[in-house]
């Protein structure tokens, strides 16, 4: 091959790289976009101490106490779904109800992610946590899951 | 022996207009820029395949060993895919590709890229394994069964063992032992392990996302090879065919194993075949019907009248000169770039042995040469295969040019494309055509024959866009 023709291609090779490099590095890691939120699901448990209503005004953190279904949120391996048990204000405890399951795989990665997502949650007290290494979409769902139902908590 | 034919050689050749000369150069650097082009944008390819990765956080997932095997192992597969659909646009025989550096270069690169492409995708399946097996904490053996359980996988794995017995297939080796439409058949699978590797792709990769740049690309190269395909080898093809209704009207024997085969068709001027030329002709007949064959305009069609001449070589061939007038001939092209338009030089030196004969004297009828322009050199083993030889002295171009014969056997054990006996006496190239450097060479004939002839040609210094080549052997 002509060296003219091995000089242009590396070139807009080494040129093309780099943009998709830079473009890289300043994305939201990939959990962020793609989830869609569906439409919550009819809470479960005794809501004791809070009002049905979606735009009630939440009693005072320090007193609620019950269980709060988050939404259920679609990823592309399938649903996630948590519930989420509060005693006087404070996270007792985070079961999930549904995790990815579209494939063997995904389901692997959920059953190993979801325990140690539990336990983050229940340390931090809050859905501020990071994510499992290699289950992205899992911790993700989880979290948004459990965010929406803390919400409905009033915390 | 060296027979002198036509005017006398020392009359000096006119020079061209300039501006003849000067279109030539203009064209060959714009052919020259094109090409440039076509191979960067195949390299560009495959690096926009890695950076649409990288530009959708790639590089972010990896955090340890096994997601930096997997995210190699991501790599890997984009890449090998990118090759694959590269390697079929390049076998679609678009036009423009062929009138840019011809279908026989077109093959060349597509066959280099066949063994990086299978490496490449070889080493995403085992990557991805080691990845996730690392990552999930368990076996290789363990993660390969598990990997098998989506039925996705499983057609992926498929497509993987159909590329694979594609490529050994197409190796040398293995390819000689088969005839042709054997090996083109195992060959024809290549489609199917593409097609059967999509819904791993779409499952268990975003690549083909929709609403995505990633997703853009990847859906149009899968649309411009397999559109490609199907436009220049089915439609195109079957088009043509039909509308120039193309029949044997004769055939003549011309020499021992040689035939003339003497075309009827409608409108064949609009075909725009150059001199030079050739298509892929396929005849209809029970035994002749399912393999087509590259064979070279052996003279300038007219709107109603064409001729293809042909050695019989193979039982391919030995079929074709058999058919009987009235029937009917498919053809796909004309396609080549042995053709007076891709001349670069103000001379010409043409150089043809045996049925090589054929595509040069169609560019000779096409070519308006001036007295002293060209020299011509005529190579035959024996006096037998001087076919066309007189027919080619005859052309109106040949007046006032040069035209050699070199007729004799090559030297046992010597690799030259020469007579022994004009070895002998010291002929080379240089002393048949003194003015080389400035003339564009154009030779046609055996392989091996004429390797021997460019590789002396380039050892003369001959640059290579004023070398032309005919093949005759994919």
């Amino acid at each position: 091959m002509r060296a003219r023709t091995v000089a242009l291609s590396i070139l807009s090779s080494v040129a093309v790289l780099a943009i998709g490099w830079e473009l890289g590095t300043q994305v939201q890691p990939p959990g962020a976009a793609p989830l869609a939120t569906s439409a919550p699901s009819t809470a479960s448990g005794p809501d004791a101490s809070s009002p049905a209503s979606p735009g009630a005004i939440a009693p005072s953190p320090a007193g609620v106490s019950g269980t709060f279904t988050g939404a259920s949120v679609a990823t592309r391996f399938g649903n996630v779904q948590v519930k989420v048990t509060v005693t006087n204000g404070a996270i007792t405890d985070v079961t999930a109800l549904h995790l990815t399951d579209r494939d063997p795989r995904s389901r692997s990665i959920s059953n190993r992610a979801a325990p140690v997502l539990r336990r983050e949650v229940l340390a931090a007290q809050s859905a501020d946590v990071q994510g499992v290494s290699g289950a992205t979409y899992t911790s993700d769902g989880y979290l948004s899951s459990l965010q929406s139902a803390l919400d409905r908590a009033g915390l | 022996m060296v027979i002198r034919t036509m005017a006398n050689p020392r009359i000096a050749p006119r020079t061209l207009p300039d501006g003849v000369y000067r279109s030539r150069r203009i064209q060959t650097r714009r052919r020259l820029r094109v090409t440039d082009t076509l191979v960067a944008l195949c390299w560009t390819s495959v690096s926009l395949a890695v950076a649409l990765w990288l530009s959708y956080g790639g590089v972010g997932q990896v955090t340890d060993l096994a997601s930096a095997i997997t995210a190699a192992g991501i790599v890997a597969g984009l890449m090998g895919t990118d090759l694959v659909l590269l390697m079929l646009v390049l076998a679609a025989r678009i036009p423009a590709v062929d009138r840019a550096v011809g279908q026989n270069v077109a093959i060349a690169f597509h066959r280099r890229l066949g063994k990086p492409a299978l490496y490449l995708l070889l080493g995403h399946g085992v990557l991805l394994t080691i990845g996730y097996a690392l990552a999930d904490g368990s076996t290789v053996v363990a993660e390969t069964v598990a990997l098998f359980n989506g039925p996705d996988m499983a057609l992926a794995y498929a497509g993987l063992g159909l590329l694979v017995t594609v490529v050994v297939s197409s190796l040398v080796a293995v390819r000689r032992r088969y005839s042709y439409e054997t090996w083109h058949l195992i060959h024809l699978l290549s489609y199917v392990a593409v097609l059967v590797a999509v819904p791993h792709q779409l499952s268990a990769s975003g690549m083909l996302a929709e609403g995505t740049w990633q997703g853009v690309y990847w859906i149009g190269l899968y649309v411009l090879a397999f559109g490609s395909i199907a436009l220049f080898r089915f439609v195109l093809p079957v088009v043509r065919s039909v509308r120039h209704d193309i029949r044997v009207a004769g055939i003549e024997r011309i020499a021992p194993g040689v035939v003339s085969l003497h075309l009827r068709g409608k409108h064949l001027d609009r075909l725009n075949v150059a001199g030079g030329q050739y298509a892929i002709w396929r005849f209809w007949t029970p035994t002749t019907w399912w393999h087509a064959h590259p064979i070279s305009f052996s003279a300038m069609p007219t709107d109603t009248s064409a001729r293809i001449t042909v050695r019989e070589l193979g039982s391919g061939s030995a079929s074709i000169s058999q058919v009987r007038p009235g029937t009917r001939v498919w053809l796909e092209g004309p396609y080549g770039v042995f053709t007076h338009a891709y001349r670069a030089a103000p001379q010409m030196a043409v150089v043809a042995a045996g049925i090589g004969i054929t595509p040069i004297r169609a560019l000779l009828e096409h070519s308006v040469l001036q007295p002293g322009e060209a020299t011509v050199l005529l190579r035959a083993s024996d006096p037998g295969e001087s076919y066309l030889w007189p027919e080619l002295a005859a052309l109106p171009s040949m007046a006032g040019n040069r035209l050699y014969a070199m007729i004799g056997a090559r030297p046992p054990g010597l690799a030259t494309w020469m007579s022994a006996a004009d070895l002998a006496r010291g002929v080379t190239i240089m002393s048949v055509f003194p003015d080389l450097l400035n003339s564009d060479l154009f030779v046609c004939g055996p392989q091996s024959w004429t390797d021997l002839v460019v590789r002396d040609a380039r050892q003369a210094g001959l640059p290579s866009e004023q070398i032309h080549v005919e093949r005759f052997d994919w």
